[in-house]
């Protein structure tokens, strides 16, 4: 349905997208993950038709969407990461201009103004001041203009960035049910890995403006196939002991996280003994050893060698 | 166009405040500062306290009671003093017989005025006297008046199309200046809605819509001159109708109106353009916008800038031809081709500051 071919975007020097394929078939739900400055937001902004690429196309049912952007704008929903709406307004009189920009009717705007509201859960406080809200109140207003036009794709800019948990599983419940229940097509960015791995059917991972990753969650699982990730906790921590792992053979990489180190080895490769060992040598007890399932979270940092929130 | 036409109605229903006060502020800076020129009735009380007080009085009275402004009237001595301090009046005078002193207690510019006419007919007394020597002053001065009534050269002045010179009323061209002035800062203020727009986001959502973005603009352009038009609207107004100020041919100056704010729309958009952000604009605007009037002129009578540099930097800005216009208008009843060349160059700086704006607003990432 929607798809980019080498898409590219240089700024002056700097290559903020480098010649990236993302393709989204009707009804999907699709995850762009990525750290602050992976080149999502750009890649979004080309997508949607505000920016244009220095090379690359992006295709909407096949047809070039950068010369005439009329048709990919007609079924596209935007919800960016910035609140875009008018503070001194109430929620009903935002979602009323925005109604009347994308021209809906006005026998139907009404209802559908009342719809969204209801979608987003703000029905009763339509008739506040957008200022009066919450950050995650004025996130969700944020979603509900994207969606008064009915639009076949919505795009969400990392739409839970910065609220309560209440707000942000509200929105990822609105976003879930619009594509389950509605049809419409995702493309959610975030950096949030949680997120992602709830609401997607398919990933993208993006790193340094490229795309490193892309699959279902099992197909980017299966890249730590050959690996497993342990989680230790020691009574204190020692500069020895972990030059000491490093240094054993089936070891690929080791951590130190808040709560103690996490070892990647070669799959099914025994190091407890050694491990242990090691320990013991100098003098620090190991309080807790767990074997971890990967995560995209893994993935991610396997293939970038950074965390999400980097 | 209309929905963003609206959007900005709604916002500013709810905070009229602004709006209000400069309407409020054009109306008492014309009033506090225009009214310099207006000078108003001066009352002045004389005293003598020579033997013979009361001749000495009258013999003056009659002199010095010929002024139009100046009110001279009889009092004895402790009234005046404490009239003056309790500042109740500008200015007493004690007369004697063939001198005077006055009593104030501040330098006004009253006092000035005061002081020149007492001195005037003092003069001219002591000169009638000296001229009459020790013959009947009174009768002299009944020869002199008889003589001025055919003197042997008569000056007549008058405009060049024969009509008498109008005098140059400064109060109206700072009635016209401040108003113009002050509906900048409200041009400025709701034409900078562009840029709030895109830093929130809110531009890019009109993009992705259906709407035009020379709809978008014109949204706002038009709600910028709407709002600026109607504040000079009603300060004129009130000026013409409620506070019996001649405002000339008001539907000429409503036209100029409608120029000026055209233009300073534009003005407003290519200071848009040069800077960044709102906050940017709202910084560099508030300091840009009180230098105009000074460097064009606005403060002073006409012809007191002569250099060049600033005439052409003033120039550059609708203020100077708007006032210009207006004034002209006001005063000397001036026509359409009068005014033409203001307006058309108002109408030049209009388009070249909307295109070099738009452009610029445009091109920035």
């Amino acid at each position: 349905m929607l798809e980019t071919i080498n898409l590219s975007k240089t700024f002056k020097e700097k290559k903020a997208v480098d010649e990236i394929d993302i393709y989204l078939d009707d009804g999907e739900s699709v995850g762009l993950l990525g750290p602050n400055g992976a080149g999502k937001s750009t890649t979004i902004s080309m997508i949607s038709s505000l920016l244009k690429p220095t090379s690359g196309d992006v295709k909407l049912n096949g047809k070039s969407t950068i010369k005439d952007p009329s048709e990919i704008r007609k079924v596209l929903g935007v919800v960016p990461q910035e609140i875009a709406l008018y503070e001194e307004l109430s929620a009903y009189e935002n979602l009323h201009f925005f109604g009347k920009i994308y021209k809906v009717k006005k026998g139907f705007l009404e209802n559908r103004i009342q719809e969204v509201l209801d979608m987003v859960g703000l029905k009763d406080r339509q008739n506040e001041l957008v200022k009066t809200f919450s950050g995650g109140m004025k996130r969700r207003v944020n979603i509900a203009a994207a969606l008064l036009h009915h639009p076949k794709v919505l795009i969400l800019d990392e739409p839970t960035v910065g609220i309560d948990p209440q707000s942000r599983n509200h929105i990822l419940e609105t976003v879930r049910k619009l594509n389950e229940d509605h049809g419409t097509t995702i493309l959610y960015t975030s950096h949030y890995m949680e997120e992602v791995e709830q609401l997607c059917d398919r990933v993208y991972i993006m790193d340094h403006g490229k795309v490193v990753a892309s699959g279902s969650k099992d197909e980017l699982l299966s890249i730590l196939s050959s690996e497993d990730t342990i989680q230790v906790q020691l009574s204190k921590s020692s500069d020895n002991l972990l030059e000491a792992i490093k240094a054993m053979k089936p070891v690929r990489r080791v951590d130190e996280t808040s709560d103690g180190i996490r070892i990647i080895s070669k799959k099914d490769s025994s190091i407890l003994n050694n491990l242990v060992h090691a320990a013991e040598k100098e003098g620090i007890q190991i309080t807790h050893f767990q074997l971890e399932v990967p995560s995209l979270e893994d993935v991610f940092l396997h293939l970038t060698g950074k965390s999400l929130r980097d | 166009m209309y929905p963003v036409f609206m959007a900005q109605w709604m916002k500013d229903k709810r905070k009229p405040y602004i709006i209000l006060l400069f309407i409020g502020l054009s109306i008492i800076a014309t009033l506090i500062f225009g009214d310099i020129d207006r000078i108003e009735q001066t009352t002045a009380m004389v005293y003598s306290t020579e033997p013979n007080a009361e001749a000495v009085e009258e013999k003056w009275l009659e002199g010095l009671n010929g002024h139009e402004t100046i009110d001279f009237i009889i009092s004895d001595k402790e009234e005046a003093h404490e009239q003056v301090a309790e500042g109740a009046i500008d200015v007493a005078i004690h007369l004697m017989e063939n001198d005077y002193r006055l009593i104030t207690s501040s330098d006004m510019p009253n006092i000035q005025i005061v002081e020149q006419y007492v001195h005037k007919v003092f003069t001219e007394e002591a000169q009638l006297e000296a001229a009459a020597g020790d013959g009947n002053t009174e009768k002299l001065r009944s020869e002199l008046d008889s003589y001025l009534e055919n003197p042997p050269i008569q000056v007549q002045t008058e405009s060049i199309d024969g009509g008498e010179i109008p005098n140059y009323d400064m109060g109206m061209q700072l009635l016209f200046g401040f108003t113009l002035f002050i509906a900048m800062f409200t041009i400025g203020f709701k034409v900078n809605g562009i840029s709030g727009d895109k830093v929130s986001g809110i531009w890019n959502r009109l993009i992705l819509s259906p709407v035009s973005k020379t709809n978008m603009y014109i949204g706002h352009l038009l709600y910028s001159f709407c709002v600026g038009f109607l504040q000079m609207l009603i300060v004129f107004l009130i000026f013409h109708y409620v506070m019996g100020y001649d405002l000339g041919n008001l539907s000429m100056i409503l036209v100029i109106t409608a120029v000026f704010t055209l233009s300073m729309v534009s003005v407003a958009m290519l200071i848009t353009g040069i800077v960044k952000t709102p906050e940017q604009f709202n910084m560099v605007y508030p300091s840009l916008i009180p230098m105009i009037p000074v460097i064009s002129g606005v403060y002073m009578l006409p012809g007191t800038i002569s250099n060049p540099v600033l005439q052409f930097i003033g120039d550059m800005f609708p203020l100077s031809h708007g006032v210009e216009a207006m004034t002209d208008v006001a005063l000397f009843d001036a026509g359409w081709n009068d005014i033409a060349l203001p307006i058309a160059l108002m109408l030049l700086i209009g388009v070249f500051s909307m295109g070099i704006g738009i452009n610029m607003v445009e091109r920035r990432k």
